[in-house]
């Protein structure tokens, strides 16, 4: 599952960073400068601001297409659990690791759910 | 350097007739407007094929062309707000091919302005439907580079109208077109000539344009003079003939009209099937890789998407993915074989 997102060199910025005490309540989204396109299970994406694009695989794909805004990070990972022979503390790990990624890139949006 | 250029660009251009030129792209009725003799030529040849009768006022698009002397005498005013969007030398970086001209990219609210510097300044306003072009000593420029700019300032204008151009040779064949899409010097014109003097209709040689038709992506013809260098024309031995053997300045290359060479008319407007992206290899057989999709995608947005208009690019992109999904993309390890192409596309184009 590493090494979902191609095309990004970059150390995540920890104040961008999923809290991972939190994982039950933070709902990811794709961000309004996002635009992507899903080719035959895995996806390009193309940052309107930037006009830069990336590629994910189909692991990172399925993660992109359940991040609607109506999943919890925890939420992600169990689809994940559910769909992929993996283990579970392996899943999550590449999880965040895409996650905080593409937050990184301004592709991707998190915000907490309320209780 | 934005500043700095601000002070510079105030003054008006002296009052001068202006001429008008009416246009009709698929269906888009465009007016060209200059006052200068040198920026007529260019613009006529360019755009021959679509030309009208009539001049209309209610023209959704208008280019205006002017002449100047130098840079003082550019009326461009900048806001507060403006900001340089990116700049470049035209030397070919990364997928950017190569232009040979200097430029800064400006956006100004809803403007968009390219500096050329020396050479001229264009501002493009999509949302109005209107591009200004102050073209300096025009006289002393090349037409073919008069007709680049010209058509870099009306590319923009009909993004905003759903018309797309990507950098790509285009033909058809029984109704069903093939895109070469890649930089140069990697066999693009070169296996559309092979296409083309067997039997393949012209469509365009570096710029068709694209436009979403609901169900599918249609390509439309946008047919101008193909280009070729002196390697080329030693292959073809049709080529030893072309009419108009004016090189390029600084690009070596030459131009002519397919239909003065070729017995084929122009094609029409059509559904793609397949896209190639070729690739010249030291080898006497040519072959075909098939690609996917995702590939395709990744190698068709750097020969179309520039993102300027943030809400025009996205619509752009997933037409460009539509077009990507419909087609079959192969990389072409294009051989010495150069005549013996037909053989090899057409029997897939006609089972695709």
């Amino acid at each position: 599952m590493s090494d979902s997102l191609e095309r990004t060199l970059f150390m995540t910025d920890s104040k961008d960073a999923v809290d991972c005490t939190m994982l039950d309540r933070i709902i990811l989204r794709p961000s309004d400068d996002a635009q992507s396109a899903n080719m035959e299970g895995e996806t390009v994406l193309l940052a309107l601001s930037t006009g830069r694009y990336y590629t994910l695989n189909r692991v990172g794909s399925v993660i992109w297409e359940h991040c609607t805004g109506q999943n919890t990070v925890r939420d992600i990972h169990a689809k994940l659990c559910e769909d992929f022979e993996v283990a579970p503390e392996q899943a999550l790990d590449d999880l965040i690791v895409l996650v905080n990624q593409l937050v990184q890139e301004g592709l991707l949006q998190q915000e907490v759910k309320k209780v | 350097m934005i500043n700095n250029e601000r002070e510079s660009m105030t003054m008006t251009v002296g009052e001068k007739p202006l001429w008008t030129y009416p246009y009709s792209i698929y269906g888009m009725r465009m007016r060209y407007v200059t006052g200068s003799p040198a920026l007529v030529a260019p613009i006529s040849e360019l755009l021959k094929h679509f030309r009208r009768g009539t001049i209309e006022e209610s023209a959704e698009l208008t280019v205006c062309f002017r002449d100047v002397q130098d840079r003082t005498e550019i009326p461009l005013r900048l806001s507060s707000s403006a900001r340089r969007l990116s700049a470049g030398t035209g030397r070919a970086v990364g997928d950017r091919r190569e232009t040979g001209l200097p430029y800064e990219m400006i956006q100004d609210e809803r403007r968009w302005i390219a500096d050329f510097r020396d050479v001229g300044v264009l501002v493009m306003d999509g949302s109005h439907g209107r591009a200004d072009g102050y073209l300096i000593k025009p006289e002393t420029l090349h037409p073919n580079l008069i007709e680049y700019l010209f058509h870099l300032a009306s590319t923009e204008l009909f993004r905003y109208r759903g018309l797309y151009t990507i950098h790509a040779a285009a033909l058809e064949k029984h109704g069903r077109g093939i895109l070469i899409s890649g930089n140069s010097g990697r066999g693009k014109t070169t296996s559309s000539l092979s296409l083309l003097r067997s039997g393949y209709r012209y469509l365009s040689d570096d710029q068709p344009l694209i436009q979403d038709a609901g169900t599918h992506v249609d390509v439309l013809p946008f047919p101008t003079k193909i280009n070729v260098t002196q390697a080329t024309i030693e292959l073809f031995p049709e080529l030893a003939n072309v009419p108009d053997h004016v090189p390029h300045p600084g690009s070596r290359k030459w131009s002519f009209h397919a239909e003065d060479l070729y017995p084929t008319s122009i094609g029409e407007r059509c559904r793609p099937a397949m896209v190639l992206f070729p690739h010249v290899v030291d080898a006497h057989h040519s072959h075909l890789e098939l690609l996917s999709k995702r590939r395709a995608l990744e190698l068709l947005l750097p020969q179309a998407l520039l993102v300027f208009d943030p809400e025009v690019a996205g619509r752009e992109f997933q037409v460009l993915a539509k077009l990507a999904r419909q087609v079959d993309c192969y990389r072409l390890h294009f051989g010495r074989d150069i005549f013996d192409l037909p053989n090899l596309l057409t029997p897939l184009l006609e089972q695709g």
